[in-house]
């Protein structure tokens, strides 16, 4: 009778000495499991790096992308506040007979009137969205985007100053023109880095401003925020006194607390029903007015899809994932099949001994994942350079990817899963061979 | 034809050291029928190994038809295998996804052909063992005699000079197990050269000459 | 050989269903992107037609001025332009400039001949501007200025397309459909000029027309073709003046080589995500492979060793695995073929055949080198298993 533990790592293909659950504890087990994981990926190395490869690959991309997706949704610079804050970025002008339509950001005045009276919030700042101008200085041209904001702008976004200070209701309401440039910006107009801009002044489109403030740039896939030039909007060009609904603002909410965001969706909504029909607008009559707060990811999405598509969002980001997973999982399940299949021997053995499939099963699930992390952590390293180099490649301008605790935490789970889809079924397979099959099949 | 000379074979692991054959010395005549019995694991199987050239002697020399095998390199040898050697084994190994046809003409593919196509040569000798009306069955549909039997006349389709037979009635009942003995003595009526490994002593008797191993070594 | 190998996969094709499946994907995206590489390959050889070295291209927006006011405003600019030393020659031009991502197009007919063009307006000084060469006649002068002179000045694909090798000059064309009454107006060809790509060089080389513009009809776009080291002071300067000009006026300034650019990108972004895609899929074949080839060797060790005895070389055995691949892959590309040989047939997109059928072969080499490559080393693994140990029966 074998009593304590079963101290040799055994090899294939000399006789295993089954462990005795008398001394056995789990933490052994899964040493010694591991252990043998090990010399089995070691006695192959061709076929462990193939499995290697596809699982690092396959779990590189998905980490480069779960990276990407933190990137665009999380509140990340200048955003902190996001989860705090509700957008409203569109209009739907139609007509009775839903044949003619308008669709496109609110004007200021729409802001003024209707969303800066709402009560619910805690704050509500305005920015345009798009807008382009050029400015030629030293014999170059700068193509800018620039943005037109109210004071309260700068109070719901979190912009690090590195000189000077945003610009005020007093400001605007005194119709200086001022500006609050990027450091990307004064580095390409000043070109001196080291004398502060402050004070300075910058020509764009033919009119001067004077620079107040220099902020550190946001990445251009947060384009709510990014910009390289903001101004009030009383500046010429900013077109904040047009008539009419839509324009080319975008209102930002901050809520208390993300609890308030469905009292401040009704109360959006109740104000908009008051709003009086039909509407005149551009030399046509609208009776139908389609405008609402969203969150950030419900605002985005609407740019492409009618409906609300949250829900519908995620669950074709996570089938997507699936099946991206899923498919070299279940190739490598053939190299998995026949790498246990070369100890069939040792099963038939170890089940002759008594052991229940479950043991086995849980053998090689351990084996599996074994691997699947190897591969993991190959990924994680593979996916940080990838991250480096896009953020210094400039392909998105000012790009700040991270991979941080949830894409990590997330890329764990994928790896679980991975190592389990393609580690079960090999598993079981193996388990339920018959005995005499298993100890025939000599190697 | 095959003379053996001083064959040894040792079996080598990382710890173990094992001596299968020990100083065997055999010459076959052409046109003889021989039995090799003995225990299990006395190196009946790896005997048959050597003499039909699928392993090498750890020491000693194997001659086929007066020629030295030592210095051929694997074309050679598998040139040898392909047309002076048929091979029968215990457990048939039969390809599960070929037809009985596909099967016996498996010797063929290894050798250039010219003249009739092979399916015809397969026919023949599924005709030879009294099967020419299975050649589009499955091995699965068979039963344990006629797999033997198909497995017969792969060994023979090629016409080869020697036949190596490991245990052919070792998986049949004693009624199968005739019917291929009395096949076999055909072939060696028709002039084949027969090596058969067994344990069955009544199968034995019917053979020329009985050779005993015991322990990797020569008995009788 | 070959023949017992299809026998021995088409009765095993049941368990290889996946692997099946996969070569067939690889196949028919393969089969798409390389159509596309194809296609834009045999544009690109097909000239541009015109120079957009140092072009300018100013895209003005009127704000909802009168027809009137802009097009005078516009003649204004153009006088304006031609009076710097720094610009070569200025042109007129409709919207749909050249890499403009605009097009404007219709049907155009000679008799019972229809086909779909390309219409540009533009004036007489556009040759000069983008460095056109006009083939046969002349390009426009003072006499197609007058209205209803209802001239034209068509360019290569479209004298191929309707006149073939008869001449075209003082041939007329009619705007739509020429059995339809309303389409009546006749217009006189006047010139052919060589090719003209507005989309840049990977579009196709469609017909198309130039005309002056109609009476009331004032153009958009300014091309002001600059003399070579024009920098952007010159330009801060010009939208200086222009801006004093037109007043309310949205002025967009850019350069032609930019703009092309970014038509290249349009371009090759679906190529690059389609190769993308098809590089994932085809190392999921390979993964695959290797998968499928392990456990198939590691089962088969037997028939390895049987194969041996009856007298395979360590060769034979791997050219017969790579073999059974290859039927496999055959098996794939088959079904894949049965899709891939429709787009030739019923000229899908309108592309010639033989884009599709050299797609096709080039897709079907890229398969079966990546799985030989891929089922080499298997396969010599399978070889060296040494018959007696395959056949070791205690």
């Amino acid at each position: 009778m074998l009593a304590g533990r079963a101290s040799t790592s055994p090899s294939p293909h000399e006789p295993h000495t089954p462990p005795f659950k008398g001394g056995i504890t789990y933490p052994d087990m899964l040493t010694n499991a591991i252990k043998i994981a090990w010399k089995v990926l070691l006695r192959h190395p061709f076929y462990t790096f193939i499995t290697l490869f596809g699982i690092s690959l396959t779990l590189t991309v998905l980490m480069v992308l779960t990276s990407f997706l933190d990137h665009l949704l999380a509140p990340h610079y200048p955003e902190h506040k996001r989860e705090r804050m509700l957008y409203i970025s569109r209009v739907a002008l139609r007509d009775s007979a839903r044949q003619s339509s308008r669709t496109g950001p609110v004007s200021f005045r729409f802001i003024d009137t209707y969303v800066k009276t709402l009560k619910t919030p805690e704050k509500v700042g305005l920015t345009t969205f798009f807008g382009f101008a050029n400015s030629y200085v030293n014999g170059k041209r700068i193509s800018l985007q620039t943005k037109f904001t109210d004071a309260i702008f700068w109070e719901v976004t979190d912009f690090e100053f590195l000189e000077g200070k945003p610009y005020n209701a007093q400001t605007i309401a005194q119709g200086h023109q001022v500006a609050v440039i990027t450091d990307d910006l004064k580095r390409q107009y000043f070109e001196d880095e080291t004398a502060p801009a402050v004070g300075k002044n910058i020509d764009v489109d033919n009119v001067r401003y004077r620079v107040i403030g220099v902020v550190r740039a946001a990445p251009v896939t947060r384009p709510t925020t990014a910009g390289d030039i903001y101004f009030p909007y009383t500046v010429p060009k900013s077109n904040y006194q047009s008539e009419g609904l839509s324009g080319s603002y975008v209102a930002l909410i901050l809520a208390r607390t993300p609890a308030d965001f469905g009292a401040i969706k009704a109360e959006f909504d109740g104000v908009v029903s008051r709003i009086p029909r039909p509407v005149l607008e551009g030399g046509n009559k609208y009776v139908v007015v389609e405008t609402a707060a969203s969150t950030y990811l419900e605002s985005l999405l609407s740019n492409f899809f009618e409906a609300q598509a949250t829900a519908i969002f995620f669950s074709v980001v996570g089938l997507f994932m699936l099946l991206f997973m899923a498919l070299p999982a279940i190739n490598l399940v053939n190299v998995n099949v026949s790498r246990i299949m070369e100890r069939a021997s040792e099963i038939g053995i170890r089940k002759a001994f008594g052991a229940p499939a479950r043991t086995l099963v849980w053998q090689f699930v351990v084996e599996n994942l074994f691997i699947t992390f190897l591969g993991g952590a190959i990924a994680l390293l593979l996916s940080g350079v990838i991250i480096w180099f896009i953020n210094t490649s400039g392909w998105i301008a000012r790009a700040d990817l991270t991979i941080n605790f949830a894409v990590f935490a997330f890329s764990v789970l994928v790896c679980v899963v991975f190592g389990l889809l393609s580690g079960v079924v090999p598993a079981f397979r193996m388990a339920k061979l018959p005995i005499a099959e298993a100890l025939k099949s000599n190697g | 034809m095959l003379h053996l000379k001083n064959i040894e074979k040792v079996y080598r692991t990382s710890t173990i050291e094992t001596l299968a054959l020990n100083n065997i010395n055999l010459a076959i005549k052409k046109g003889e029928f021989v039995s090799v019995m003995g225990p299990s694991g006395c190196g009946k199987s790896t005997l048959l190994n050597i003499m039909g050239l699928l392993d090498e002697p750890s020491e000693g020399s194997v001659e086929l038809d007066g020629q030295p095998v030592a210095s051929y390199r694997d074309r050679e040898l598998a040139r040898l295998r392909n047309q002076k050697i048929g091979f029968i084994f215990q457990s048939f190994h039969l390809i599960p996804d070929l037809s009985v046809l596909d099967n016996v003409e498996i010797p063929l593919l290894y050798r250039s052909q010219n003249g009739k196509p092979r399916s015809e040569y397969a026919r023949e000798a599924l005709e030879k063992v009294g099967l020419a009306n299975r050649v589009k069955h499955f091995p699965r549909q068979l039963s344990g005699g006629q797999k033997q039997r198909v497995a017969i006349a792969r060994a023979i389709v090629g016409n080869p000079e020697l036949i190596l037979a490991d245990e052919p009635t070792g998986n049949l009942d004693s009624g199968m197990g005739n019917e291929i003995m009395n096949i076999l003595e055909t072939l060696n009526g028709g002039g084949a050269t027969i090596v058969m490994v067994t344990h069955d002593e009544q199968m034995a008797k019917r053979t020329h000459r009985l050779i005993r191993l015991f322990d990797g070594t020569q008995v009788s | 050989m070959f023949k017992h190998l299809f026998r021995l996969m088409w009765n095993k094709k049941r368990s290889h269903v996946l692997l099946i499946v996969e070569i067939l994907a690889a196949f028919l995206v393969l089969f798409g992107v390389t159509s596309l590489i194809i296609y834009n390959l045999r544009n690109y050889r097909e000239p541009l037609g015109f120079n957009y070295e140092n072009v300018w291209v100013l895209q003005f927006d009127s704000r909802n001025q009168p027809d009137s006011i802009a097009s005078e405003t516009m003649r204004l600019l153009k006088t304006r332009a031609l009076a710097y030393p720094e610009v070569a020659s200025v042109s007129l031009f409709s919207s749909n400039s050249p890499f403009s991502m605009s097009t404007s197009n219709g049907s155009m007919s000679r008799g019972k001949s229809t086909v779909q063009s390309n219409q540009f307006i533009t004036d007489r000084d556009m040759v000069r501007a983008l460095n056109v060469s006009v083939v046969e006649g002349r390009w426009f002068n003072a006499s197609d200025e007058v209205p209803d002179a209802r001239t034209l000045v068509i360019y290569q694909p479209m004298k191929t397309a309707l006149f073939g090798d008869e001449k075209a000059v003082g041939q007329y064309l009619v705007f739509g459909d020429a059995t339809k009454a309303e389409n009546q107006k006749k217009y006189r060809v006047v010139g052919v000029v060589g090719n003209f790509k507005g989309g840049g060089e990977y579009q196709k080389n469609e017909p198309g027309v130039f005309q002056i513009p109609p009476r009331n009809h004032w153009l958009r776009t300014l091309l002001l073709k600059v003399k070579p080291g024009t920098d952007a002071n010159f330009e801060a300067r010009l939208t200086r003046d222009f801006g004093a000009i037109t007043k309310d006026w949205n002025l967009d300034v850019s350069y032609l080589e930019k703009q092309r650019r970014n038509a290249h990108n349009l371009t090759l972004v679906p190529v690059i995500i389609f190769l993308i895609v098809s590089g994932f899929l085809l190392i999921n074949v390979a993964l695959g492979l290797f998968g499928v080839l392990n456990l198939s060797i590691a089962r088969r060790r037997s028939e390895i060793g049987v194969r041996r005895a009856m007298g395979a070389t360590a060769g034979a055995i791997t050219r017969q695995f790579v073999g059974e691949i290859w039927v496999l892959a055959t098996f794939g590309l088959l079904i894949g073929l049965l899709f891939a040989v429709q787009f030739p047939l019923l000229n899908v997109f309108d592309l010639e055949a033989g884009v599709y059928l050299t797609a096709i072969g080039v897709s079907a080499v890229v398969i079966y080198a990546i799985v030989t490559l891929c089922a080499l080393y298997p396969s010599r693994q399978a070889a060296r298993v040494q018959p007696s140990v395959a056949l070791h029966e205690e």
